[in-house]
């Protein structure tokens, strides 16, 4: 009765907000921030030249940054895997028919509370707890587990271990979410089908749940990577704001900041740290994405035709 | 053969019970400390750890407040913040939601398509570039800065395309048109009453995210009482605070713990939304 295309202009009216402010909020800053990384562009003079790419030049040269570049891939897949795999562990328990898990509601709801806590308030209650006098290090010389107090805060190893500690307690709820919603929204009827065919329970993991929820395993691992790219609050509050011990958990969002907040502020310098960042973390998400993806069909359809045989 | 595969079972069932119990105490643990220390006195919680509250919230308060640290402004500040926020990135997500999913207009499947790829991008790290534009623009140490990116928040209006997917009909918008009534009002007076649990969800979401952003604010405001909370706590490390531990809990638990009320509260909303936002096609 109505034709569509009368009303489908109106649709421009409904998304012109977003891609205004899409232009001004997201697409010129990333413009800019291209820009400035050409510059020797600083807060502190309002003249600056066009230096191409001397920042990146520099930058490469730059051992602190090569350092902060790997730190963050290493604190991200240190704290993923394990991340994943109790997540997964988790979905498969609670989804589990012959253990009949009681209370899921209950247990996830608890998992999941650690990620809405504000990052740089949990950083600063670890950065007490763990301090030299502060209640960790009471406990364990009180109970005799050590004869001294550890000086946790100036040992790399353990603030990298409770960098990712720390990352991994405010995700692993919301992974085990999103794996059992996928894991959930399997029909019963492919089980059901493959149990009639005689498959075990590890063939039907293998080839019905898996591929099946490879989508929202890609999305995980995305959106995971794009954050843990960025990762800041965390390493930043826990120690002296400048990834001390010995630049252990200085990521790539702190250097940045840093270059940022020099005595001069260097923002063409910042600028070019956080392109190449922004630049690395886009091609390997959407690489991950684009490759992943188009191939997921594919293993579903084997799955299917393997179990008709 | 029955009885000892039943019996396995249960044995399992008690070592998965075991594991999630020893989950929960990780989980719970740090954020108990943090509560119960901001009631305890410094001179108690360098005694030892308790996990029993004590008598001194007020008393830790009174410190925080004659240390200059002035929590109340804080709180107030990332409230006022946070609502906007909410308000803003709610209306317009749904309005750009709403478009997508009603109108078949040209360079609709792009539009979708960027805003697919737009998640999968870090656009926190062009902060730079939006620094020095917003001080261009005379929007730094504004809290404007940080609120009118809520226009366009591209995971939100995938969050809200799935859900009006979801709940749509067709029918109403008809019956809408037939009534003389404009594609604006429609959506103002027939999809929004509709879209409410969807757009609480989402503004839980925002809400949250809004509330805990510490780095844009850290970069974009410099005026002492402009800070918000999560600026207040990176304050408290500092040299005036060394031996105030009762007072410093006290400041970090005021930031936490309305969420966790939140949490407590709408939780079943958050937990079913989570799932909502990841891509499905």
């Amino acid at each position: 009765m109505f034709k569509k295309l009368k009303y489908d202009h109106y649709g421009y009216l409904f998304v012109a907000p977003f891609i205004i402010g899409f232009l001004i909020f997201g697409l010129y800053p990333v413009l800019n921030t291209v820009f400035l990384s050409f510059t020797n562009r600083t807060l502190m003079s309002r003249t600056y030249d066009i230096t191409w790419f001397k920042n990146f030049q520099l930058l490469f040269a730059d051992k602190t940054f090569i350092t902060a570049v790997t730190n963050t891939w290493e604190l991200w897949l240190m704290n993923f895997i394990p991340q994943m795999g109790i997540a997964f562990l988790l979905s498969v328990l609670f989804t589990n028919l012959r253990l009949k898990i009681k209370g899921v509601g209950v247990w996830r709801m608890i998992f999941y509370m650690p990620n809405l806590m504000m990052a740089s308030a949990i950083a600063a209650l670890f950065f007490s707890l763990f301090s030299y006098y502060g209640p960790v290090n009471q406990f364990i010389v009180r109970s005799g587990f050590v004869a001294e107090a550890i000086d946790f805060i100036r040992k790399p190893a353990w603030m990298r271990g409770l960098v990712v500690f720390i990352q991994w307690w405010m995700w692993f709820g919301q992974t085990t979410i999103l794996l059992m919603a996928a894991m959930t929204a399997i029909p019963v009827s492919l089980y059901e089908a493959a149990l009639v065919d005689g498959a075990g329970s590890l063939q039907m993991f293998w080839h019905i749940t898996l591929p099946l929820i490879k989508p929202v395993m890609i999305y995980i691992l995305v959106t995971s990577l794009v954050g843990g790219m960025q990762m800041f609050d965390i390493p930043y509050l826990l120690t002296d704001g400048r990834g001390s011990p010995g630049n252990s958990i200085l990521t790539n969002t702190i250097n940045m900041y840093m270059k940022f907040h020099s005595s001069k502020g260097h923002i063409g310098a910042a600028s070019a740290v956080g392109l190449v960042v922004f630049l690395m973390t886009s091609i390997v998400a959407l690489l991950i994405f684009f490759l992943l993806r188009e191939k997921h069909d594919e293993p579903v359809k084997n799955g299917n035709r393997e179990m008709k045989r | 053969m029955n009885l000892s595969n039943h019996t396995l079972t249960n044995i399992q069932r008690f070592f998965v019970y075991l594991f999630l119990a020893v989950l929960v105490v990780i989980t719970l643990i740090p954020v108990w400390l943090l509560i119960v220390n901001a009631t305890r006195s410094t001179l108690e919680i360098q005694q030892g750890i308790s996990l029993l509250p004590s008598k001194y919230l007020m008393t830790n308060y009174r410190i925080l407040l004659s240390k200059g640290l002035d929590l109340p402004l804080g709180f107030m500040n990332s409230l006022t913040i946070a609502v906007l926020t909410t308000v803003i990135t709610v209306y317009f997500s749904m309005l750009t939601a709403y478009g997508l999913v009603v109108y078949n207009f040209k360079g609709r499947k792009t539009l979708y398509n960027l805003m697919l790829v737009l998640v999968m991008i870090p656009m926190q790290l062009s902060i730079i570039g939006f620094y020095q534009w917003m001080s261009k623009l005379g929007l730094t140490d504004s809290y404007a800065s940080l609120i009118l990116p809520g226009i366009a928040s591209a995971g939100s209006v995938f969050f809200a395309k799935q859900y009006l997917e979801s709940i749509m009909i067709q029918d109403l918008i008809d019956a809408g048109r037939i009534d003389g009534a404009s594609e604006l009002s429609i959506f103002h007076k027939i999809m929004l009453p509709i879209a409410v649990p969807g757009m609480f969800t989402l503004g839980i979401f925002a809400f949250v995210a809004s509330w805990n952003n510490f780095f844009n604010a850290f970069i974009l405001i410099t005026t002492r009482n402009k800070y918000t909370l999560p600026m207040l706590i990176q304050t408290l490390r500092g040299d005036v605070y060394r031996h105030e531990y009762g007072a410093i809990y006290l400041g970090l638990a005021a930031s936490v713990v309305p969420i966790i009320i939140i949490y407590f509260l709408f939780s079943r909303y958050i937990v079913n939304g989570i799932s909502m936002g990841a891509v499905k096609e």
